[in-house]
């Protein structure tokens, strides 16, 4: 089947280019032709479409099917929307929904605004050997997740530890990064923003040097300020690249699993557990997959939600 | 006319294509009884570190006996194993070992959820080695069709291992000590004297070790469930474990070891009094810290209430027959030749440290030879007594792996926030009722 269009190939080539004016079902009757004009397009996104139908798509409904079912592999049965039901009333649902919310409120406006305030330094001609310090900012999003977790995981061992023994050079006690509810907390933070923050600089610098120059000389001329011209003209351009970000850092905040995974394990006493290691658990340690389907549904269905608000409060109003 | 052609007949292929890969999909559904018997051929065995290497030192004499079978011994490395193996089975066994290397926290659930993963071995004759290991294992290896799917390799008799000099400098007699209220005084007395730390412990639950709350209640003869599969978790008995851990808490007396390699570099640093581990830590303190030579002597764990019994079962592991493996009759022989033989299981404690739970093994000079790293202590010998003892097989069920999760987050609870014991265990106990549809016993 496979070797069929390369077979025909030469044949077609040249009359493919009439094929659009309709002659060549009549030069060559009963032989139909597999490459014409209207369906290169198709054998094109052909690869795409199968790779979307294998790996997205043949999972997305097998699991939606997998969330109405509980039992193993040979001996699954339907059972509604029970595990829904058993979700709604699961406190560790619960508590992870939550604590990926704590993240999503603090870390993303964080993350967001450090990254502007540096693509705005960045975007400075005042500033000295720029490409070397853009290189700088965007090399830890190079970084595999796993691996960042892993070092930060050292640095902020409580008692051999990088970032306690730099803080007892200030005479800072040593703080409990991993083993504290609270402190876990801000070192997940840390790590993500660690993380992500270059990469989203990198992209206000490209949204910030699509902004016409004339509109900040012209505001200059009216005698509007830096602050001024920062509200009125950057932030407006910036906005489409804003709500790319901010949207893309929710869905990114709310599949949460690598670094707590590797830092904290999603402790200490839960305070630290998202909802994608929660899903992770329930499949992989508990061999729960049902629960772990509607689970994965939930969280789809939030990100849905989401963004769908994200993109009607911040989109362009026409 | 052409295009409408051209587009129907990409989507005949498209939905060709589709329909053959769901078949497949289907194919691969419930194949896991669909090995099949061969006793030739080569088989792979998947296994971790040390064991794995035990389990190599039995290769060439077995291959020598068995001319039609070669072994391939891999180490996938724990925790590896046990995603991997998971994968596998969920997938209908595509691609797993013929032989797997399965501990007793993972067999009950394997065998629970993946019915045909894990072969049938009575039906290979399993059943004849009934009675030659240890106490209480057998039960462990049976599924819930009463046949066995797994031979015990390895148990691990309770000890408590202690820092001979510590004791000294502070004046306490470990023989006046009976149970966890002396350890606790006398933990009080080293701190005093040395300034180390009676035990370590993660605190914040991310390893989800809960090994030592688990041995207070072994020692107790209860665990998160009892034998019909009720939760147990908030018993008078777990709450009795969980306070003896506040107890120690309270005193000062654990040290912290969360992070990554915290213990080692305590124990390195000579910062803890005690370690209250299995057989298998005989040979790792030996080999770790070689420079700690003479320090270190084993006692039999103190019980965990006054005139309560002093050994229990940790946990033990099993080599097992994927359901999936074409060459079932060849691995059985494998797991047969390195399991039943006292020679070569003992060959294997000696280049893998893994106690045996074979009965014939312990004949073996070594069990009763004294060992140069504890001060020529007797050192192996009470964790062979202690099997012979009363010692009783663990129900771990299906669900240990949540259930372990819960009491984690109820220790953490203690030790972080100070939580009670009974109301943190209750809150555990309650949750793992709801998430897993068991009963709590009365």
């Amino acid at each position: 089947m496979s070797l069929a269009p390369s077979e025909h190939a030469p044949a077609t080539a040249t009359p493919a280019g009439r094929g659009a004016t309709g002659q060549t079902g009549r030069t060559r009757p009963g032989h139909r032709r597999l490459l014409t004009r209207t369906s290169v397009p198709y054998l094109l996104i052909m690869p795409a479409v199968l790779g979307f139908a294998v790996f997205k798509a043949y999972p997305i409904v097998a699991s939606l099917w997998i969330s109405l079912t509980t039992g193993n592999g040979a001996g699954r049965h339907f059972t509604g929307l029970d595990n829904y039901q058993r979700l709604l009333n699961d406190p560790l649902f619960w508590t992870a929904l939550k604590n990926t919310a704590l993240i999503l409120v603090v870390q993303v406006p964080l993350m967001l605004g450090l990254a502007l305030l540096v693509a705005l330094g960045l975007n400075s001609t005042k500033v000295w050997l720029r490409p070397l310090w853009r290189l700088g900012v965007f090399i830890p999003s190079l970084t595999g997740l796993v691996a960042a977790g892993v070092m930060f995981s050292v640095i902020l061992n409580r008692d051999a530890g990088l970032l306690n023994w730099v803080l007892s050079l200030f005479g800072i006690d040593r703080v409990n990064w991993l083993g504290s509810p609270f402190w876990a907390r801000v070192g997940v933070v840390l790590v993500i923003t660690w993380h992500y923050t270059g990469y989203n600089a990198v992209i206000y610098l490209a949204g910030l040097q699509g902004i016409p120059q004339e509109l900040y000389e012209a505001a200059k001329v009216d005698g509007a300020g830096p602050i001024r011209r920062f509200v009125s003209i950057t932030l407006p351009q910036l906005r489409p690249i804003l709500l790319l970000t901010v949207v893309l850092s929710t869905i990114g905040t709310l599949q949460l699993f690598d670094e707590p995974y590797v830092l904290t394990g999603g402790g200490p006493d839960n305070a630290t557990l998202t909802v994608t290691m929660y899903l992770y658990n329930n499949g992989f340690k508990y061999f729960d997959f049902g629960y772990a389907s509607a689970l994965a549904y939930a969280l789809a269905l939030i990100v849905a939600v989401l963004g769908f608000l994200q993109v009607r409060l911040m989109g362009e109003r026409k | 006319m052409s295009h409408r052609l051209s587009r129907r007949r990409l989507l005949q292929l498209a939905t060709a294509s589709a329909a053959g890969l769901g078949l497949a999909a289907c194919g691969d559904n419930g194949s896991g009884g669909a090995g099949g018997d061969s006793d030739s051929g080569k088989i792979t065995v998947w296994s971790w570190t040390t064991a794995a290497e035990g389990l190599r030192s039995v290769v060439p004499s077995f291959e020598r006996d068995n001319p039609g079978i070669k072994v391939d011994v891999q180490d996938v490395g724990n925790p590896a194993i046990w995603d991997k193996i998971t994968v596998g089975l969920a997938s209908g066994g595509k691609g797993l070992a013929d032989v797997l290397h399965i501990g007793v926290d993972y067999l009950p659930g394997y065998l629970d959820k993946f019915p045909d993963g894990i072969a049938d071995l009575s039906r290979l004759g399993a059943d004849k080695y009934k009675d030659a290991f240890a106490k209480g294992l057998w039960p462990t290896v049976m599924g819930k069709d009463k046949a066995a799917h797994a031979l015990p390799w390895e148990v691990n008799p309770l000890g408590l291992f202690y820092r001979h000099d510590h004791f000294e400098k502070a004046g306490v007699d470990p023989d006046g000590i009976s149970d966890w209220n002396d350890m606790i005084s006398a933990g009080s007395k080293i701190l005093d004297a040395t300034g180390v730390r009676l035990l370590g412990l993660d605190k914040t639950g991310a390893t989800q070790d809960m090994d030592f709350f688990q041995n207070l209640m072994q020692l107790q003869d209860v665990f998160y469930f009892d034998q019909d599969g009720k939760i147990t978790l908030a018993s008078p008995a777990a709450v009795k474990a969980l306070t003896i851990i506040k107890r120690l808490n309270d005193a000062g007396l654990i040290a912290d070891t969360a992070g990554q390699g915290t213990e080692k570099r305590l124990l390195s640093q000579g910062k803890l009094a005690t370690y209250a581990e299995a057989a298998w830590a005989v040979e790792y303190l030996a080999s770790t810290f070689p420079e700690q030579k003479g320090k270190w002597r084993s006692m039999q764990p103190p019980a965990a209430v006054p005139g309560g019994k002093r050994n229990a079962i940790v946990n033990s592991t099993y080599l097992t027959v994927s359901g999936s493996s074409t060459r079932r009759k060849a691995a059985w022989q494998f797991i047969e030749y390195a399991l039943t033989k006292p020679a070569q299981i003992n060959r294997m404690f000696a280049s893998g440290g893994v106690f045996p739970a074979l009965k014939a093994a312990y004949d073996d000079p070594k069990f009763s030879a004294p060992h140069p790293f504890y001060g020529g202590q007797k050192v192996l010998k009470p964790f062979v007594e202690s099997l012979s003892a009363d010692a009783r097989a663990t129900n771990f069920t299906g669900d240990y792996a949540r259930a372990l999760k819960f009491a984690s987050d109820a220790q953490s609870q203690v030790l972080l926030k100070g939580a009670d014991p009974a109301a943190a265990l209750k809150k555990a106990a309650e949750q793992l009722a709801q998430q897993t549809g068991r009963q709590q016993a009365v």
